[in-house]
């Protein structure tokens, strides 16, 4: 094209050109540039706990556990990590023991006090914890001490056979006590240290955040020479940063861009599923506000699953990426997941009709309470289900809402809302801490509803079980009772897409966590 | 005089006590902030523990009364995030929100007020269309489609990154400028056309005064006013008119930290992003009372 070459040297003197994206380094090991949308404002890896942290934690911190990805994108096994083994000392008592030699970013050793530190009271479980995002992972740890120089033992007010599980989440992440100590807080959270692959080096919320590859890492090789996470709020910024060869991996590709993306030359398009599953509540409670809710009525909410065809809708929005769950039947959990186990409530018609017919209700709107743009195409697929309603003579209102908090205002008959399947040994996390007497669902201003007394005994039957068998069996028959309740419908496997340079030889498995390391990067 | 600056000053510390109170009142009432800051299904107590941290517990009018009364001694608050003052990042980022800015004022100022002063003295000629169909054009288009489009131009045609911290600040300024320069043009065009025909400009005529010092003497400065006042709203406008140019070129000024505390529910620091908003605005519309005394001198008089 003339034009362009006319015109090339004259832009060329024009813009200051910033460092190459994927140049490489002098030692052979690429400097990687990563678009993302946003990074959290501290890297606290508690304290930071969203997507938008976690993308950098695992890059910068190591877990005691670990979860295997890197052969397995569900991520159903599990890898010792700083720890190297774990023992159940008794019913309520674990002992960890630790990896030998691990040295922090600074070169201070890494020994139990780090991990007691990371794990205690102060931070995590206390009556007002420094890292209060992280109380959900921490709950019913009542001791936690370092025994030796190597060991530590976690006591909780439960038995609890999943507790290696835990220390997977960002409440497994080690933090070197001396150095938090001396800096506090708040400056923690901006200049952070860990003892995983890549030391921060700079670190501005507004900007991003550079980090080279720590070569005393105890993991073996860095792949990278340095990471810089870019701050690019603009999707079509991004994308030209990515096409001008400026960036290497680019985060939160709109699902509406994907298809065309994929015609693309220089780059590749990679569709995770992801552990969280969009869905709606029903509002099963009469409040002030609604004095007269229909909702009440189990076969009304039957009949609503029953209208709505899930499996079109899911496929005309998201082509082959994702699916519909079976409710809390997921992939990654591993002995759990049953391939074959199907929903109970399924697209008919017929049923819907019939069940609607059973019900008392008489064609009441229904509102329907929305967070804008929170979760990917969940405004398209909620006004094809609300004609799908209409259909069947169920008269559902949307109402759009800025924020959650403004979502969860009462009056609502349904409730946007999402699962996070979180791998903690087996589905004790969606199921149980989600629904059950803990939960937001029960005990949160914008509760939805309340327990059946079958669902609760069923439940607590859960909690005490400690073997797989018993486990399993008492999981199936609270599912069921949860279906029989219906008390929410899933939509889908929530999706994040990546465009990545076509040179790169990085997967991040099934996650939106992305991780730099030798088992992710060659 | 005197009693119109006082009167100016009362004014604008009024203006400021009334956007102070309605910028802390609409945001408790937008939504509950410590619901919004925990993360979606956070338990009760943690949400609790939020309000007590942001001092939300507290009932509205000792919140309301605090807060006047920290910023009466210079006291705005910390980010809920980063424990930081909010008036020390936003003093970060300041430098770039007005580097931007600046450099944006500059190119409307010296391409918007010259091309509408040559459209006027060539009305209705080609020249003149000319002028004012990019006036127009420059006017109505949107900035941020037109950043994207340079911004994708330059990727796709020349391989060419034009966003980030280290990128020129030449394209997004001109992406922020243009509907300023379009507007520039138009209002310097139609001033100057109708002081080009009073009867005091025909009278210059007349007494052979030549053309560039009828112009530049006698014209240019009847012509100022109403533009100064136009130029002021630019001024007022730097900050919160550079919010989108700054997300589409991931330029990391005021614009982009307005956008993530809103995102993240950082209360301390989206009122003070909206405060120092309006008083920019407040202090351009000063600053444009104070000119109108040095240029008209019949305000001076009253």
């Amino acid at each position: 094209m003339r034009f362009h070459k006319l015109f090339k040297p004259l832009a060329i003197a024009l813009v200051a050109i910033g460092t190459g994206g994927n140049a490489l380094a002098q030692d052979g090991r690429p400097d990687l540039t990563i678009a993302v949308d946003n990074l959290w404002p501290t890297m606290d890896p508690v304290i930071g706990i969203s997507t938008t942290g976690q993308r950098v934690h695992f890059n910068v911190f190591d877990t005691l556990v670990r979860r295997n990805r890197w052969e397995d994108p569900n991520g159903n096994s599990l890898v010792p990590w700083l720890a190297e083994s774990w023992t159940r000392k008794s019913e309520f008592v674990w002992e960890f023991k630790l990896r030998e030699g691990v040295k922090f970013h600074d070169g201070h050793v890494m020994d139990a006090e780090d991990v007691a530190f990371s794990l205690s009271a102060e931070r995590l479980w206390g009556e007002k914890p420094i890292a209060r995002r992280g109380t959900r992972y921490a709950r019913g740890i009542t001791r936690v001490e370092a025994t030796g120089p190597l060991t530590l033992e976690v006591e909780t007010s439960f038995p609890d056979p999943n507790m290696p599980y835990r220390m997977v989440t960002p409440i497994g992440f080690v933090l070197p006590k001396h150095y938090y100590e001396e800096v506090g807080t708040d400056a923690f959270g901006q200049m952070p240290m860990g003892t995983g692959a890549y030391k921060i080096t700079e670190f501005d919320p507004s900007v991003g955040l550079k980090a080279v590859a720590f070569d005393d890492w105890w993991g073996g090789d860095v792949p990278a020479k340095s990471l810089h996470f870019q701050i690019v709020p603009e999707f079509s910024t991004r994308f030209a940063g990515l096409m001008s060869g400026e960036f290497d991996v680019v985060v939160n590709v709109p699902s509406d861009q994907v298809a065309q993306l994929k015609t693309k030359s220089g780059v590749k398009v990679m569709e995770k599923g992801i552990e969280n599953y969009p869905m709606f509540a029903f509002n099963m409670l009469e409040t002030e506000l609604l004095p007269d809710n229909p909702l009440t009525d189990v076969n009304l909410r039957k009949a609503m699953v029953h209208a709505v065809d899930r499996v079109s809708i899911t496929k005309a929005i998201w082509g082959d990426a994702t699916f519909v769950p079976t409710p809390f039947n997921f992939p990654e959990y591993g002995e759990f997941y049953d391939a074959d186990r199907e929903r109970k409530i399924k697209y008919d018609p017929d049923m819907a009709a019939a069940m609607l017919k059973k019900s008392d209700y008489s064609g009441e709107e229904l509102i329907w309470h929305i967070t804008r743009g929170f979760y990917p195409n969940y405004e398209i697929a909620a006004e094809l289900m609300v004609e799908q309603w209409a259909d069947a003579g169920i008269n559902v209102k949307i109402e759009l809402k800025d924020n959650f908090s403004l979502a969860y205002q009462r009056p609502f008959h349904l409730l946007n809302m999402s699962m996070s399947s979180e791998f903690s040994g087996d589905p004790y996390r969606p199921l149980w801490m989600d629904w059950g007497p803990l939960s937001s669902r029960v005990r949160a201003k914008h509760s939805t509803w309340k327990m059946t007394p079958d669902f609760e005994k069923l439940g607590e039957a859960f909690e005490l079980a400690q073997d797989f068998d018993s486990r399993k069996q008492a999981y199936l028959d609270l599912v069921a009772e949860w279906e029989d309740v219906t008390p929410g419908m899933y939509l889908w496997r929530n999706v994040v897409s990546y465009v990545v340079d076509e040179e790169l030889d990085w997967d991040p498995g099934n996650s939106a966590v992305t991780v730099f390391d030798n088992l992710y990067m060659k | 005089m005197l009693t119109y600056v006082l009167s100016k000053l009362m004014r604008a510390a009024v203006t400021m006590l009334i956007t102070v109170s309605l910028v802390f009142t609409f945001i408790r009432f937008s939504g509950d902030p410590a619901a919004a800051l925990a993360p979606p299904d956070a338990p009760q107590e943690v949400i609790d523990q939020y309000a007590e941290q942001m001092g939300l517990d507290k009932p509205f009018w000792v919140q309301y009364s605090g807060y006047i009364g920290g910023l009466m001694v210079g006291e705005f608050g910390y980010s809920v995030h980063t424990g930081r003052a909010v008036e020390e990042l936003f003093l970060e980022r300041l430098p770039y929100t007005l580097q931007l800015g600046g450099c944006a004022f500059l190119i409307a100022l010296l391409f918007g007020i010259p091309l509408g002063s040559l459209a006027a003295v060539n009305r209705a000629s080609k020249l003149d269309r000319l002028v004012m169909g990019f006036s127009v054009f420059a006017f109505a288009m949107p900035n941020f489609l037109f950043g994207l489009i340079i911004i994708l131009t330059s990727a796709l045609w020349f391989q060419i990154y034009l966003g980030g911290e280290g990128a020129n600040v030449l394209f997004p300024a001109l992406t922020l400028g243009l509907a300023s320069m379009g507007g520039f043009a138009r209002f310097t065009r139609s001033s100057l056309l109708e002081i080009i025909n009073a009867p005091f400009m025909r009278a210059a005529e007349a007494r052979g005064i030549p053309f560039m010092r009828r112009l530049i003497r006698h014209a240019a400065p009847n012509a100022a006013i109403p533009l100064v006042t136009l130029v002021g709203l630019s001024i007022g406008g730097l900050i919160a008119g550079s919010v989108v140019t700054e997300q589409v070129f991931a330029w990391p000024g005021v614009g982009q930290l307005l956008i993530r505390s809103v995102a993240t529910r950082d209360l301390a620091m989206v009122q003070f992003l909206v405060l120092a908003v309006a008083f920019t605005m407040v202090l351009a519309n000063l600053l444009v009372d104070t000119l109108y005394l040095l240029i008209d001198p019949r305000i001076r008089v009253r």
